[in-house]
């Protein structure tokens, strides 16, 4: 399955998909079935019994994609090879203030109830009435007049429609990546945010948990599980590991099937302990420098430019980030992963602001005036106040903390004063809604389309003295930004949008709210010893990590099933 | 009794200042316990959501009024929701890690104080011996390692290389907890490292104050008589120096029985040990300022208890300060 960059409508998707699943059926000859998959998604002292999808804290990290389904599965790697889940197919009206939503049917919850319309209708009316409780949708009401779902209504039992407050041709992001719960059993749940949910009854591949313990627990085949024949797999066996040098361990000695845990070596700390221990680090989603342009010398553009130009970005790719990150071509602020979405020719006359050029950076510092006025050896600002600033990051984040020390490097290089701040993260965490810092490292987020992404990063709702979002830390309002995304959203063709999108790219670029670095790796490690139908670099059906925010994750499990000597081996015993 | 219920007065006044330094000492650290959780749910909650998610995990509200709240729930023996593990009740996973802890640093509270006191006793009564000049500065000399160093030596030697012990974690967790040999067995097996980690340490400090105490007391006239009368020496030895030399032991083993529940935070952490240092440790790390209120509420009640223990066996064992209360 490659990539393809063709403009599809969403129902030749399903189609697609449906293609997909026979081609899985032809293979499952030779499936076997059982087995016990060994996973670390999260790390915690000790595990408590809550399998609430949407409590953040606990339940989320096993109940979403492996307990409850969302009713779509986008396939961010692959943008339009989509994975219909508890809804088949879907169609935004015509003024774009609609979606309707058709469900699959013969969809039973665990208990053998029916899953129907009125549990998705349930859950949005849940979120509604419990704004504490995360489900995620942006739903209108007297306190969030701009919220965009009005409401969601029940057509028959395999249809609903969600009515929307201004027209959205992107709003099914929003509504597909829901988790529906079920009505006949949270109906009676007082609060459904402090809820643990301790025998959860889903509709996903694994639903029974079984000898639950706080070091280890076991959630095994849902035999009601709509796609006969799916999971090939019996259990996910989640042991309890509280950090990452007992995770690693545990990895090396192969012991681990499935973990997504950042390594600067992989090849001596995990690969050396065993022939089966795999792993691929695909680029993820961005890391640029948040720099605070409400106040001096962060406001001033010239400087913006210098300060890019001043970075190695090469050492830092190379060396500070161990060679795992990838390159960004251009001064957007996203790369790699959205890399069918840039206009390579309107952005190349930016291209030099990615070019390391010291030279060049400090002739522009020159040329506007930031020079040593008071001889201390560093430069000033041009109204002669001086220039001394902090890099915050993480401490223990060992690849960042390199990247904010050449960074630092490379600026006193250019005669800037700029200081490593290393941080308690949970200090560090804190001060990303705050105004009060210079420079900050920060990801971005990935989504469906580079809409969300954008969206985050230039939301002003968040905006106000001595307030920002960690993903708009930088504190620039650009009008032109938030007209061009709300024209992106307006419409389904992938063309228009890519037009949209390339004036968002060349405003960012022009402006320089943030300060572009690389792609991140994503983590993803596993064994093949005792099971197959791992994504590969050769085959990179899905992205392949294994933690919350993936819901690809879901697809993955359904692909993965013993070996055969594995299943020997379980025979014997 | 006077003196008694001037103790008891002075421990629930302690007991009290604990307690509101408890609340505000977590919230001095900067940061914001919520903040992680938070920056994972931004962009798929309106601030709406996230300020109704911030009373949800009570954070909203002045910090008097956090405080007032704090006293009132503590009354009723409420310690709060754990924001790490929200919504379940800090106090569920305070008495699970306190239990492992009990047992793992109990027993070797108690290991340690009784080989550190027979080596003592016997170096001080052959004093210059073989045995005294070998074991007494070995003793001392690993009193003086710090537990990192010796832990990571038994998991990297016994663990790693030979493989005769586990790696880590209280037992092996393919067995079901329960009260059979099976499961208590594999408690055992896998408390062998830690426990000798938290020993070898701890022996020397027994050693060196048993030895000190019976050698003074050996030089004492009670004992020349003994000898004299012709008692064997084991009879010597036992009852009548080892005896009168435990009592400022006993009274410093209750003392340290009282930082029991502080846990052995560097053994644990190597062992993945699920016992109070490490929660405590990823509690302060995330800013849980339930978790951190009612460990150090623990710490306080047990010291303050210990304390009171002490001063209770003191008054039995002493005459002197008995006969002093009485005449008060």
């Amino acid at each position: 399955m490659k990539a393809t960059t063709k403009i599809k409508t969403r129902s030749l998707i399903a189609c697609l998909a449906l293609t997909a699943s026979v081609q899985a059926a032809e293979a499952d000859q030779n499936r076997i079935h059982g087995g016990e998959l060994v996973l670390a998604p999260t790390q915690t002292n000790a595990h408590v019994r809550n399998f609430n999808p949407y409590n953040f804290s606990v339940g989320a990290f096993y109940a979403q994609d492996f307990i409850y389904e969302p009713l779509w599965i986008y396939n961010i790697a692959h943008p339009g090879q989509d994975f219909p889940r508890l809804a088949v197919s879907f169609e935004t009206a015509d003024d774009l203030r609609s979606i309707t939503y058709h469900l699959r049917p013969g969809v039973k919850w665990s208990d053998g109830q029916p899953f129907s319309a009125d549990d998705v209708v349930f859950t949005f009316e849940l979120a509604k009435s419990h704004p504490a409780f995360p489900v995620g949708l942006d739903i209108q009401s007297d306190s969030n007049p701009n919220g965009l779902i009005v409401s969601m209504e029940k057509i028959d039992d395999l249809t609903f429609v969600a009515r929307l407050s201004k027209p959205s041709a992107l709003a099914h992001e929003h509504i597909g990546v829901m988790y529906p719960l079920p009505r006949h059993i949270w109906k009676d749940v007082q609060d459904p945010t402090t809820f643990a949910n301790p025998e959860p009854v889903a509709t996903g591949p694994f639903t029974e948990v079984r000898s639950f313990s706080m070091s280890q627990f076991k959630v095994c085949r849902n035999e009601k599980y709509w796609d006969a024949g799916k999971p090939y797999i019996d259990c996910l066996k989640f042991p309890q590991y509280s950090g990452n040098d007992q995770t690693m361990l545990a990895a090396r000695a192969g012991k681990i099937d499935w973990l997504g845990d950042g390594m600067s070596d992989p090849e001596k700390t995990y690969v050396n302990g065993d022939k089966h221990n795999k792993y691929w680090f695909p680029a993820g989603a961005n890391a640029n420098l948040h720099l605070n342009t409400r106040k001096a010398p962060f406001n001033s553009l010239p400087f913006r430019q210098a300060f890019s130009m001043a970075l190695n970005r090469r050492f830092i790719l190379d060396v500070a980030t161990f060679g795992l990150t990838t390159e960004t071509q251009f001064p957007i602020g996203t790369g790699e992963l959205y890399k069918d979405w840039y206009d390579a020719q309107a952005l190349q006359p930016y291209r030099y602001l990615m070019e390391y050029n010291p030279k060049r950076a400090k002739a522009l510092l020159d040329d506007n005036g930031f020079v040593d006025r008071d001889g201390d050896g560093w430069r000033d600002n041009p109204d002669g106040s001086s220039i001394e600033f902090k890099l915050a990051v993480p401490s223990g984040w060992s690849d960042w903390v390199n990247t904010m020390m050449t960074v630092s490097e490379n600026l006193r290089d250019i005669g800037v004063n700029a200081h490593l701040s290393t941080q308690d993260e949970s200090t560090w965490f804190a001060g990303t809604t705050q105004g009060d810092f210079d420079v900050y490292i920060m990801w971005t987020k990935p989504s469906a389309t580079p809409h969300g992404t954008y969206s985050l990063m230039f939301a002003t709702d968040g905006l106000a003295e001595g307030r920002r979002l960690e993903q708009n830390m930088h504190g620039m309002v650009i009008p032109e930004i938030n007209q061009a995304l709300d024209k992106f959203a307006q419409t389904q063709d992938r063309t228009e949008q890519k037009k949209w999108l390339t004036q968002v790219h060349k405003q960012v670029a022009e402006k320089l709210p943030v300060i572009t670095l690389f792609a991140n790796p994503d983590w993803y490690q596993y064994n093949d010893s005792r099971f197959q139908g791992w994504v590969t670099q050769d085959n990179p059906y899905v992205r392949p990590m294994l933690h919350l925010g993936v819901p690809e994750r879901g697809v993955h499990v359904l692909n993965l099933s013993l070996r055969k000597e594995a299943a020997a081996q379980v025979a014997r015993q | 009794m006077r003196f008694i219920l001037r103790r008891l007065g002075f421990y629930c006044a302690a007991f009290a200042v604990a307690l509101t330094l408890n609340f505000f000492i977590p919230r001095l650290m900067p940061g914001d316990p919520a903040a992680t959780l938070f920056v994972s749910l931004r962009g798929r909650m309106s601030q709406q959501s996230l300020d109704a998610m911030r009373a949800a995990y009570g954070f909203d509200g002045s910090l008097w009024d956090q405080f007032v709240a704090y006293v009132i729930r503590l009354l009723h023996g409420d310690l709060g929701v754990s924001t790490v593990n929200f919504p379940q009740p800090a106090s569920e996973m305070l008495l699970y890690a306190a239990g492992w802890t009990l047992f793992l640093v109990g027993v070797a509270t108690l290991l340690s104080f009784v080989v550190g006191i027979l080596f003592g006793m016997l170096a001080a009564w052959r004093r210059g011996s073989f045995f005294d000049t070998l074991f007494t500065p070995v003793n001392v000399m690993l009193n003086a390692f710090t537990p990192a160093v010796v832990a990571l030596l038994l998991l990297y030697g016994f663990a790693l290389q030979l493989e005769w012990f586990p790696l880590g974690r209280a037992y092996n967790i393919d067995l079901e907890p329960g009260w059979n040999m099976a499961f208590m067995g594999s408690v055992l097996y896998h408390s062998v490292l830690p426990l000798a980690s938290l020993v070898i340490i701890a022996i020397g400090g027994w050693h060196l104050s048993m030895r000190n105490t019976m050698i003074n007391l050996l030089n004492e006239d009670y004992i020349t008589l003994a000898r004299a009368k012709g008692l064997s020496g084991r009879r010597i030895l036992f009852r009548y120096a080892a005896r009168n030399a435990m009592l400022p032991q006993i009274t410093s083993l209750a003392l340290t029985f009282g930082f029991v529940l502080g846990g052995a935070l560097i053994t644990e952490v190597v062992f993945n040990y699920p016992g109070l240092g490490k929660f405590t440790l990823a509690a302060i790390e995330k800013r849980d300022y339930a978790f951190i209120q009612g460990q150090l509420l623990l710490l306080t009640f047990t010291v303050l208890l210990a304390n009171l223990i002490a001063d209770l066996l003191n008054l039995l064992l002493d005459p002197r300060l008995r006969d002093r209360s009485e005449l008060a």
